[in-house]
């Protein structure tokens, strides 16, 4: 999903490429880039599983804003992804509920 | 506590824009934003901005964004980032989350610049991963440069549903749709055509009937509504779809000013707005709104609103007296109600003129389907018939711009003192075949015609900006307005000097019987 | 403060069961539902449900509740106030929040 060349833009800035995991699961993403933009070109949609009703969310405003995208990054809850850059060796995780453990305030 | 002549909340256009002026005065000056980059959404804006040269048109909008950053770092001004502005209380004092703290700093005088959230569409599905906003994806693909999804639908024909779906198809997606409640096309039609010839269909008076998928968007139903909103039973459509984007209008971003006690009123449409005097002064001495915070228009507009609170910030503490207040404050008004003409304009808003200030009737065809029907557009001043190469300006509504006017070395195209004006072609000036004009434009709608390049053959130039680059030689089809194939075009020539900015210019030879359809060309699959 | 009137009864409308506040998770129909118990603006909704008061403070769905409301009760949607704007503007953490930094 990645737009290596652009007519407007030309090629994306050099970036360095890290490993951050997903669930427990290695992959790869360019330093800096938003969490969300990393998981989007993994072909990561849900990023969280709602408190009330169970169901998927993903990346809705992109700017900081909604709070849909928040997931688990490295052990705390609710953090915006679409706008904490990632780093070598971030860990992300799918969020249930509001709360870093699946059963705590939540699912 | 840190104190400053000046405060601004958001280092988006207006804010950056009032920031530089007020440090132009000898202001000290401090910019906060909640985002890791300056520049607002200026920086995702990847198209060419409209107006005339006082305001930047048809220089695209993340370089503006640079040289407005530029210009505020070369004047001194303080720019903090991932520095959300909490609250603004009694005595300007503002409350700024700064890492794990919070801060406090006061502003003799304060700009509030927060800008603008969308709006949202609720409808069944609406929660599933692969719906957002228009916005969302214009930052995915133009910041983040990764696309939103493979095939999209966008919900809104307004500007930012019609650039965002041009930007879609820029980035290598499928945009399978543009669907619309309203009976018209809400954005510039200019906007409208160049997405159908790229082959988007546009439904007018539909809307969304549910988002489809478990997990994430798998496709989208769309319905016809009636007069009152309801989908008409029978007239649901499917399209296979993993995107919706929703691009249904933005919201003032009012909230710091509420905080603050500042005095809102009720603009109707516009939503809850602050009193502001011409200045932008707020009902609380000393604190300005400026942009998109005190009712929604375009960027050009903002950095116009900004310069003018910035100087009556300027002038508030002492920094510019009177006189250079009116004098500059005069200029800038000037090139702010250059761009509040037209059919578009913030008081025209909700109207459907059907004549243009000239008297042509505006197409129905482009306000429903979102390209002029091929018999109507001979009748329009800008498309003229003439030997040798020559412009055709399918430019038919009263929008704020003229780059072509002063595009045109030879002086063929004029649109006059008032940018709004439908560009009329001088049949007696000489074209060179120059492309200026074709590559200025930035509603892209100038093409180059030349009706006989012998062989029974016609050669039709077509602002271009997609990749891979055609080369000459290659074969494809040409489309027409509405996207459909016309006739086979042969690439004669494909130029994309510095100067066009990336409007590349394709020359393509097409049966002489066609050079007045073809408008878009796509390559032999 | 909204004049308290009788409204006709509540009936079920097919899309009752959408949510409207993403981050709470509150339905078109749990809105509906309230103004009929006597939550006759978007404050009162908001203490009453929750809609508006998640992680993203109503951003997103301050409009769309307050459309809802005015639909029920029969009036336009300048007669209704905003939802009031308090700080802080932004999600932020009680830590964050009690590490406050005065002077330079």
């Amino acid at each position: 999903m990645r737009i290596e060349n652009h007519p407007i833009l030309g090629e994306p800035e050099d970036a360095r490429e890290v490993f951050f995991t997903f669930d427990g699961k290695q992959i790869k993403g360019r330093e800096g880039e938003p969490i969300a933009a990393a998981l989007r070109a993994n072909g990561v949609l849900t990023h969280r599983y709602t408190k009330k009703l169970g169901l998927p969310r993903g990346v809705f405003c992109a700017i900081g804003r909604c709070t849909d995208c928040v997931m688990v990054v490295n052990g705390r809850p609710n953090v915006r992804t679409c706008v904490t850059p990632l780093a070598e060796g971030t860990a992300v995780e799918t969020q249930y509920g509001a709360a870093a453990r699946r059963g705590e305030a939540g699912k | 506590m840190k104190r400053y002549d000046l405060i601004v909340a958001g280092a988006g256009p207006a804010g950056l824009s009032a920031a530089a002026e007020a440090a132009k005065c000898g202001m000290r000056v401090a910019v906060f934003d909640e985002n890791a980059k300056p520049g607002g959404q200026l920086f995702k804006q990847i198209h060419k901005f409209f107006g005339s040269k006082a305001h930047k048109a048809k220089i695209r909008g993340f370089n503006i964004g640079s040289e407005l950053l530029a210009e505020a770092e070369r004047l001194g001004v303080e720019v903090f980032l991932n520095a959300p502005v909490l609250g603004l209380y009694d005595g300007r004092e503002i409350l700024v989350r700064i890492g794990d703290e919070t801060r406090h700093y006061k502003g003799d005088s304060i700009i509030v610049a927060t800008g603008a959230s969308e709006n949202m569409l609720a409808f069944p599905g609406w929660t599933l991963p692969g719906v957002m906003g228009a916005g969302a994806a214009q930052t995915m693909m133009n910041i983040n440069r990764v696309r939103p999804g493979s095939r999209v639908l966008m919900l809104g024909s307004g500007n930012v549903g019609l650039v965002v779906g041009f930007q879609l198809l820029q980035a290598g997606c499928e945009v399978v749709a543009v669907a619309d409640a309203a009976p018209r096309v809400g954005g510039y039609g200019v906007h409208a055509a160049k997405l159908a010839r790229c082959g988007v269909p546009f439904y007018l008076s539909h809307t969304i009937v549910r988002a489809e998928g478990s997990d994430c968007v798998t496709g989208v139903t769309i319905g016809e509504v009636d007069s009152g909103w309801s989908v008409i039973p029978g007239t649901e459509k499917h399209f296979d779809a993993d995107t919706i984007c929703i691009a249904v209008g933005l919201s003032s971003a009012t909230g710091l000013l509420k905080t603050a006690g500042c005095e809102m009123e009720d603009k109707g449409p516009f939503g809850r707005l602050p009193v502001c005097d011409e200045y932008g002064q707020t009902s609380i001495t000393g604190i300005y709104a400026c942009g998109d915070v005190s009712g929604i228009e375009e960027a050009s507009s903002a950095m116009i609103e900004g310069r003018i609170s910035g100087a009556a910030a300027a002038n508030y503490l002492g920094f510019l007296p009177d006189a250079a207040l009116k004098a500059r404050a005069g200029e800038l008004e000037q090139a702010l109600e250059a761009l509040r003409e037209g059919m578009f304009a913030p008081k025209n808003r909700g109207k459907i003129p059907d004549k243009t200030d000239e008297g042509f009737d505006v197409s129905m065809s482009l306000l429903t389907r979102g390209y002029l029907d091929d018999a109507e557009v001979a009748g329009y001043p800008g498309v003229r018939s003439a030997a040798g190469t020559h412009p055709v300006i399918e430019c038919t509504q009263n929008i704020p711009c003229n780059p072509c006017q002063d595009a045109c070395p030879k002086g063929c195209i004029t649109v006059g003192e008032n940018i709004v004006a439908l560009p009329q072609i001088d049949a007696g000036a000489e074209c060179i075949g120059c492309g200026l004009c074709v590559a200025s434009c930035s509603g892209q709608a100038i093409f180059l015609v030349n009706e006989d390049i012998g062989g029974g053959l016609a050669s039709v130039t077509i602002p271009y900006e997609f990749l891979p680059a055609p080369k000459p030689g290659d074969t494809g089809v040409c489309l027409g307005r509405d996207g459909k194939p016309v006739c086979p075009g042969e690439v004669l020539e494909f130029k994309s000097p510095p100067a066009f900015d990336k409007t590349g210019l394709l020359t393509v030879a097409v049966p002489q019987a066609f050079c007045g359809r073809a408008r878009f060309w796509k390559r032999e699959a | 403060m909204t004049e308290r009137k009788l409204l006709s009864d509540l009936v079920p409308q097919p899309d009752d069961d959408m949510v409207v506040c993403r981050c709470e998770e509150i339905t078109k129909g749990e809105i509906r539902r309230a103004v009929h118990d006597g939550m006759f603006n978007i404050h009162e909704a908001r203490r009453f449900l929750r809609c508006g008061m998640g992680l993203c403070q109503g951003q997103t769905c301050g409009r769309l509740v307050k459309a809802i409301i005015a639909r029920e009760l029969g009036i336009s949607q300048s007669e209704l106030d905003d939802a009031t704007g308090r700080a802080p503007m932004r999600p932020t953490e009680m830590r964050i929040i009690a590490s406050e930094v005065f002077g330079e």
